[in-house]
């Protein structure tokens, strides 16, 4: 059986790692005492995959990761049995059942969206933002592991509004997933032009495309008559 | 109060901020104002190796079980995060509650090396809490020390308000019983410690006059006050069973170096090899029943998660159901495909189907410690292992399917001669000969041995205490002939910086005098001494030249048997004069048997009657 869980990573626990919490989950779901698919090898460890890696330093409402299980479960037990045994700070919000034949959820998810706040309690993002939408093009470089490549900011970026209380909060939509990532914090240095503010980035989703909509992976439920 | 924004922003600009994060799983969360004692426990290394660390993960869950206080945690920030910390004045806090260290009532520190003392004093500079005892004041929390090295804590005796000598567990209930009726009555600090003094096992330097020789050697350390016992006897625990063990263990998120479920089978060694120091001050041995053993191995997978469980002691082989209590773990968690690691173990006690059945567990390499090149000078450590030991258990091993192996040895050990160290690499040509020996389809390909040598440190409490250590250029030298000699196929060599490995010999027999050295070390910079970048040889010789004080006189001395040793003071309940018949047997190359073959009556039994 194959669920997708839908999981926060809230502000006490922002600094692990993506393999920290890898690790972690494999550990909660040993406490948890799931009936869980192993993998094979010297060190088997639960059969799980995640959706997206999170930066370090970045809290997030909506995450997302695969779990198989060996026989099916209550979804009410299962989102129970997990949150007892996860540490605080990281929260199952909802899980669904998905049928196997559902391609990763790395290969699915596309967008992601984010929430960033400054420190500062007078900061007004929309003079940063209205430069952004004025200027025709945006060029920045992108470094990955490999390489570093030009990219056009106002072709990649999917949103950007300044939003909020006095426009205190941005929020961003941009490419994620195998088909292409950007990471804020290079639109954000873009928009503050390289002065450096103290922010707090949070991830609000993680998004894929279903029938020409926008949809959470959730949205890949059995019940809601997922792929496939 | 810290200002968590600016703390915040700061973990953002560090490498690895999980290190300050705390939140892990199992952390224990209390209010502040619900107790009334706070102690901070401190590691003087970074979070992943403080968090291995055993005595920790006890004293720390055992503290918490008391309702009048709360035992958080704080380790020694990375060099990054110390600048930033002073550059934005953040003290020195613990990850429970991110409070400062400095509004505790105590800083523990435990001593697992002697290269950590820089981290201690510039944890309490951090902290900003006076490094010198005799500058504390009433608002000041008490530092305390307790582990391996604090048996001879001379060298921070300037900077502790109290050593806590031997095993915890029953210990730091007396202790913290008598602070709080003694906050309560706000007494003064003297009195505090007055009163501490008088619980057994309880060390408080300042209670102590040293006085000196001409020549440099100490004369006389007496107690200046009635409070004070003239010696002071290391604390054990005599039931393991009946002993606190924690049932749960906070699972750190980051990769910390030794991550996974420590069950400790025993206390003490029974083989009583004379350069080490853990053999000599952790006896006599104690066994936890192998019914308490599956008790908390079933409670520590249920509450913690982990997917390994180590078997941890001395000599982890010497426990006297090991066979049995591998198989019953084994079966017990089969399903739940937790492995077994069996650290220090020594296959020379081991049967071929034994070594097949946890080889099943886990393919890592093999470890074979004779911690010298011949049978001589074996006798003269006392280190039972012969060559046979050594034919058979390889040749077992490379049967069951390893092809892994590594060894360890001691270079500069006393009485050592260059046949000593062709010794050396005659094993591991011996290694290599059983596995050519065998045939082809019997073992596995891909032959890997790796030679490691660390160089001697005499260390007190042991009967090499009045032994000089080899010089630097000495020990150079043998590495160099080592580097030489062992220039075999499949053969690897490492071997450990001699400068370390001097400093450990003279702060391990250091007298008081040094405290003065380690402030100036510090002063010039000095921390993480342990760790190869972070490690300035200069800075230390500049500090002993401030100080006046010759490294060398500690290190490299020949101690007479008259001598008055800096921590004769202490008792570990193993006898000086055992301890010099030691010397002396090892001097005609004697061995002395196993304790369970017969006791060499090193004085523990006259003081725990009826455990040894
Ligand atoms: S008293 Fe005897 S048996 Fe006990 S530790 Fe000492 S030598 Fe060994």
């Amino acid at each position: 059986m194959r669920f997708v869980v839908e999981y926060t990573k809230e502000e006490r626990v922002k600094y692990i790692s993506h393999l920290d919490l890898m690790r972690s989950m494999q550990r909660t779901i040993r406490r948890a005492e799931l009936p869980i698919a192993w993998s094979r090898g010297y060190h088997p460890h639960p059969v799980m995959a995640f959706a997206s890696a999170l930066p370090v330093g970045m809290t997030s409402e909506g995450e997302y990761m695969d779990i198989h299980l060996l026989e099916g479960m209550d979804i009410p037990e299962l989102e129970k049995r997990l949150n007892r045994a996860l540490p605080k700070g990281i929260t199952v919000k909802q899980a669904v059942a998905v049928d196997e034949k559902v391609p990763s959820l790395m290969s699915l998810v596309e967008r992601a969206d984010y929430r960033i706040v400054p420190e500062d309690p007078e900061w007004d993002w929309k003079p940063a933002v209205d430069v952004f939408w004025s200027k025709p093009e945006i060029w920045v470089e992108k470094k990955s592991k490999k390489k570093v490549s030009s990219i056009n900011l106002k072709e990649a970026v999917r949103d950007i509004r300044a939003c909020g209380e006095h426009n205190r909060e941005l929020f961003l939509s941009l490419p994620a997933g195998s088909s292409g990532n950007l990471k804020p914090d290079l639109v954000v240095d873009a928009l503050l032009e390289g002065k450096d503010r103290a922010l707090s980035f949070c991830r609000t989703g993680l998004y894929l495309r279903k029938d020409g909509k926008w949809v959470t992976p959730l949205a890949l439920g059995k019940q809601e008559g997922g792929i496939g | 109060m810290l200002d968590r924004k600016l703390l915040d922003r700061v973990l953002g600009q560090v490498s690895r901020p999980v290190r300050y994060m705390g939140n892990e799983y199992n952390m224990v969360e209390k209010d502040p104002e619900d107790v009334s004692i706070r102690f901070a426990f401190a590691f003087p290394d970074v979070y992943e190796v403080g968090m291995s660390h055993l005595g920790m993960k006890i004293l720390y869950h055992l503290m918490n079980e008391r309702e009048d206080t709360y035992c958080e945690r704080v380790f020694a920030p990375w060099v990054d995060m110390e600048e930033k910390m002073r550059e934005n004045r953040i003290p020195l806090f613990t990850l429970e509650t991110r409070d400062p260290v400095s509004k505790f009532d105590f800083v523990g520190f435990t001593l697992q090396y002697e290269m950590c003392y820089t981290n201690l004093l510039n944890m309490l500079d951090l902290a900003g809490i006076p490094l010198l005892a005799k500058d504390r004041t009433q608002q000041d929390p008490f530092v305390i020390a307790g582990g391996p090295c604090a048996y001879n804590a001379e060298p921070l005796a300037d900077f502790l308000d109290l050593v806590a000598m031997g095993e915890g567990e029953q210990q730091i209930g007396e202790l913290l019983d008598l602070y709080g009726e003694w906050k309560k009555k706000d007494g003064d600090r003297e009195s505090f410690l007055r009163q501490a003094a008088a619980i057994p096992g309880v060390y408080v330097p300042q209670f102590y006059d040293v006085t000196y020789r001409d020549d440099g050697q100490v004369e006389s350390v007496n107690p200046n006050t009635a409070a004070a016992p003239d010696r002071i006897a290391k604390r054990i625990v005599r039931d393991l069973d009946s002993t606190y063990y924690p049932d749960r263990m906070i699972v750190p998120f980051m990769d910390i170096v030794h991550d996974r479920i420590v069950l400790e089978l025993f206390r003490g060694c029974s083989r009583g090899c004379r350069f080490c120091q853990a053999g000599m001050i952790y006896r006599p041995v104690r066994e936890r029943s192998m019914d308490k053993l599956l008790e908390l191995a079933d409670k520590l997978v249920k509450n913690t998660g982990y997917e390994e469980i180590s078997l941890s002691s001395l000599s982890t082989s010497d426990y006297s159901r090991l066979e049995d209590l591998v198989k019953q773990l084994m079966e017990r968690f089969r399903d739940k495909r937790i492995s077994l690691s069996l650290p220090s173990l020594r296959l020379d006690s081991f049967s071929r189907d034994f070594i097949e059945e946890i080889q099943k567990v886990r393919k890592t390499g093999l470890t074979f410690a004779p911690e010298a090149g011949t049978q001589r000078l074996r006798d003269v450590i006392n280190k039972g292992v012969t060559e046979d030991d050594l034919v058979r258990s390889v040749t077992d091993a490379f049967v069951s399917g390893w092809n892994t192996v590594k060894l360890y040895f001691m270079i500069g050990l006393p009485t050592e001669t260059e046949e000593d160290l062709q010794g050396i690499a005659g094993l591991a040509r011996l290694v290599t000969d059983c596995y050519y020996g065998l045939e082809r389809e019997k073992r596995q390909k891909g032959l890997r041995i790796t030679v490691s040598t660390s160089s001697f440190v005499p260390k007190p409490f042991t009967p090499f205490q009045w032994e000089p250590q080899n010089t630097m250029e000495e020990l150079r030298e043998k590495q160099g002939f080592l580097r030489k000699a062992l220039r075999m196929k499949h053969v690897e060599y490492n071997w450990h910086d001699p400068e370390l490995s001097f400093l450990e010999a003279v702060f391990a027999r250091g007298d008081r005098r040094l405290g003065a050295v380690l402030l100036s070390a510090w002063k010039n910079g000095a921390r993480f001494d342990s760790w190869a970048d972070q490690f300035h040889m200069e800075g230390w010789m500049d500090a002993f030249r401030q100080n006046h004080l010759d490294p060398g006189f500690y290190a490299y001395r020949k101690r007479e048997r008259d001598e008055v040793l800096p921590w004769d003071h202490i008792d570990v309940g193993v006898s000086k004069a055992f301890l010099w018949k030691e010397k002396e047997k090892a001097g005609r190359g004697e061995r002395t048997p196993d304790c369970r073959v017969s006791c060499a009556g090193c004085g523990i039994r006259g003081t725990w009657e009826g455990i040894c």
